[in-house]
């Protein structure tokens, strides 16, 4: 197994909301596609925005492409931010925006030196892999909660990340475009190395794109494997979160 | 270093601008006021004595938070990144063109009147002192020193300012600013910044065009109704103007930007996870902006007179 991507070493934070801690003890290997599984309160967010750097673990240590977020000072989080992609359970479209300029702009203000029309292209082309494209012009406000986590996702690939963190992907998605996403993230895994991890809170197709199968419950894990394996391990109360 | 406190929001809210946030005001106060207790001995002077000491430590850490960004912004400006400069740069335009080109018309009439009205009042009240030759004191004495600065603040604050608070405001409950941060775009540089220069140079401007067209509006009066011809006028208003009177503004336009675009921004990125909470927030914005205006105005214009 290639070195970790991602790694939750004694990680222990508060739920908020709930008297339980989330626990974690998590390595993700570089390349891998990791479905954290589980009902609603039960640390998966939490573990996507610790993973993001945004809230730090009361203890442990989360490392992620080598990164120890609680040794970043300042609002500056060096480099390897950008090699992060990130899209919450609110994707945060910049409402002054079109579609078209969200997802342009982590390449107009990261790739500077890029050609206008070089960096128009590559946003077309995703806009188009995701269906998009005919939405081009309008503003969050005029699209619906799937076209929005939609957008923010190709936005969020831009910058080419090595790693995609994904807080319910599939929310707001009809079934079709579920099986859009699971493509659009299968190619791109395809074309270049890319360890996603993706918190989800019910079963969906998305998951049988998932190499690996985590399932928490009250922030603890309750089981961990492939899709087929974790059938056999987690609690009959969950099993219809793996399918 | 941020920890997940007991308050996410107000982690994700440090994290936004690096307030400083590691100086907890109730714990401060708590403290201050906890000595004071012991030294008062008890009885309801303590309850007294606690909100005196919150109040107090809350407002230093209010202005300190202030301070912060507008030293941030500065630092900023003197040194930008070396990425996303054509991105800040178009954000810097829209705000002058907000805060600037688009208070022209509703500037100009407010300017005009208020010309209209002084040397009204003036032309009419003086004579009858015996002292008819001051008009030209007079405007430049209320208008040019004082109340032009002043309105033009009042009225960057009710159009700029709010809309300032209100857009951060709505961009934090919606996670816009969370998403630029992991998108790798500090927040300071590409939201906090461009709003403070843009509205610090509006602010200049508008506050010379202010006085420019309310000494106009003054003369309108004083040739229709005082019969002072223009050139009496004009020699009036310059024999009265001195470069103190000119520094003096640009002063109070750079203080009041600053004052009034640290204030915005500060309670637009204070508003936490509510909807409800912005207009809140707007609202604080305002009333400090003017509080703040009017005190940033006695600090630069009484050691004048001392």
């Amino acid at each position: 197994m290639s070195e970790a991507a991602i790694s939750f070493r004694q990680v222990r934070a508060p739920l908020a909301g709930s008297a339980s801690h989330l626990q974690l003890d998590l390595q993700i290997a570089a390349g891998q596609f990791v479905a954290l599984v589980g009902p609603s309160r039960s640390g998966k967010s939490l573990a996507i925005e610790m993973a993001a750097g945004l809230v730090l673990p009361q203890s442990g240590k989360v490392m992620v492409l080598g990164q120890d977020w609680s040794a970043v000072e300042g609002a500056d989080d060096g480099p390897v931010r950008l090699r992060v992609g990130t899209v919450l359970q609110q994707p945060g479209l910049l409402s002054n925006m079109t579609l078209f300029n969200n997802v342009l702009l982590p390449l107009r203000y990261h790739r500077g030196a890029m050609p206008d029309r070089e960096r128009e292209q590559a946003v077309m082309d995703q806009l188009e892999r995701l269906g998009m494209a005919s939405l081009r012009d309008r503003f969050p406000a005029e699209l619906n909660q799937g076209e929005i986590r939609r957008g923010a996702i190709a936005r969020s690939l831009m910058l080419e990340p090595e790693v995609l963190l994904l807080d319910d992907p599939v929310a707001g998605l009809d079934a079709d475009m579920v099986l859009v996403l699971k493509q659009y993230v299968g190619a791109r895994r395809q074309l270049r190395p890319l360890t996603v991890v993706a918190a989800l809170r019910s079963f969906s197709p998305f998951i049988e794109g998932a190499d690996r199968l985590v399932v928490l419950q009250e922030g603890r894990v309750v089981a961990d494997g492939s899709l087929e394996s974790v059938g056999s391990t987690v609690p009959s109360s969950l099993r219809h979160y793996v399918g | 270093m941020l920890r997940p406190s007991a308050d996410p929001c107000r982690t994700l809210v440090a994290l936004q601008v690096m307030l400083p946030y590691n100086f907890t005001v109730t714990q401060g106060a708590e403290a201050v006021a906890g000595s004071l207790l012991l030294l008062s001995g008890g009885g309801g002077a303590h309850l007294m004595i606690e909100w005196v000491g919150r109040k107090t430590i809350a407002g230093y850490a209010y202005l300190a938070a202030l301070a912060t960004l507008f030293v941030q912004a500065v630092l900023d400006l003197l040194s930008p990144g070396r990425q996303g400069r054509r991105e800040t740069l178009r954000v810097l335009t829209r705000q002058i063109l907000f805060t600037g080109v688009d208070a022209l018309p509703v500037t100009s009439v407010i300017a005009l009147l208020l010309g209209i009205i002084i040397v009204t009042q003036a032309g009419t009240q003086l004579p009858r002192l015996g002292a008819g030759g001051l008009v030209g004191s007079i405007i430049v004495i209320t208008v040019i020193r004082e109340i032009g600065p002043l309105i033009t603040a009042f009225i960057v604050v009710g159009r700029s300012g709010t809309a300032i608070a209100t857009e951060l405001g709505n961009m934090s409950v919606t996670r816009e600013v969370v998403a630029l941060r992991l998108m790798g775009i500090p927040i300071s540089q590409f939201v906090v910044m461009p709003r403070m220069v843009g509205m610090v140079l509006s602010m200049l401007c508008l506050t010379f065009y202010f006085d420019v067209v309310a000494v106009f509006g003054g003369y309108l009066v004083a040739d229709a109704q005082l019969t002072i011809p223009f050139s009496a006028f004009v020699e009036s208003v310059t024999r009265a103007l001195s470069t103190t009177d000119l520094l003096m503004t640009a002063i109070k336009g750079f203080g009041f930007g600053s004052a009034v675009a640290a204030v915005c921004c500060y309670h637009g990125l204070a508003v936490r996870s509510s909807y409800t909470e912005v207009p809140q927030q707007t609202t604080r914005a305002m009333i400090n902006s003017f509080v703040l205006c009017l005190l940033v105005d006695v600090v630069v214009t009484v050691p004048l007179y001392l």
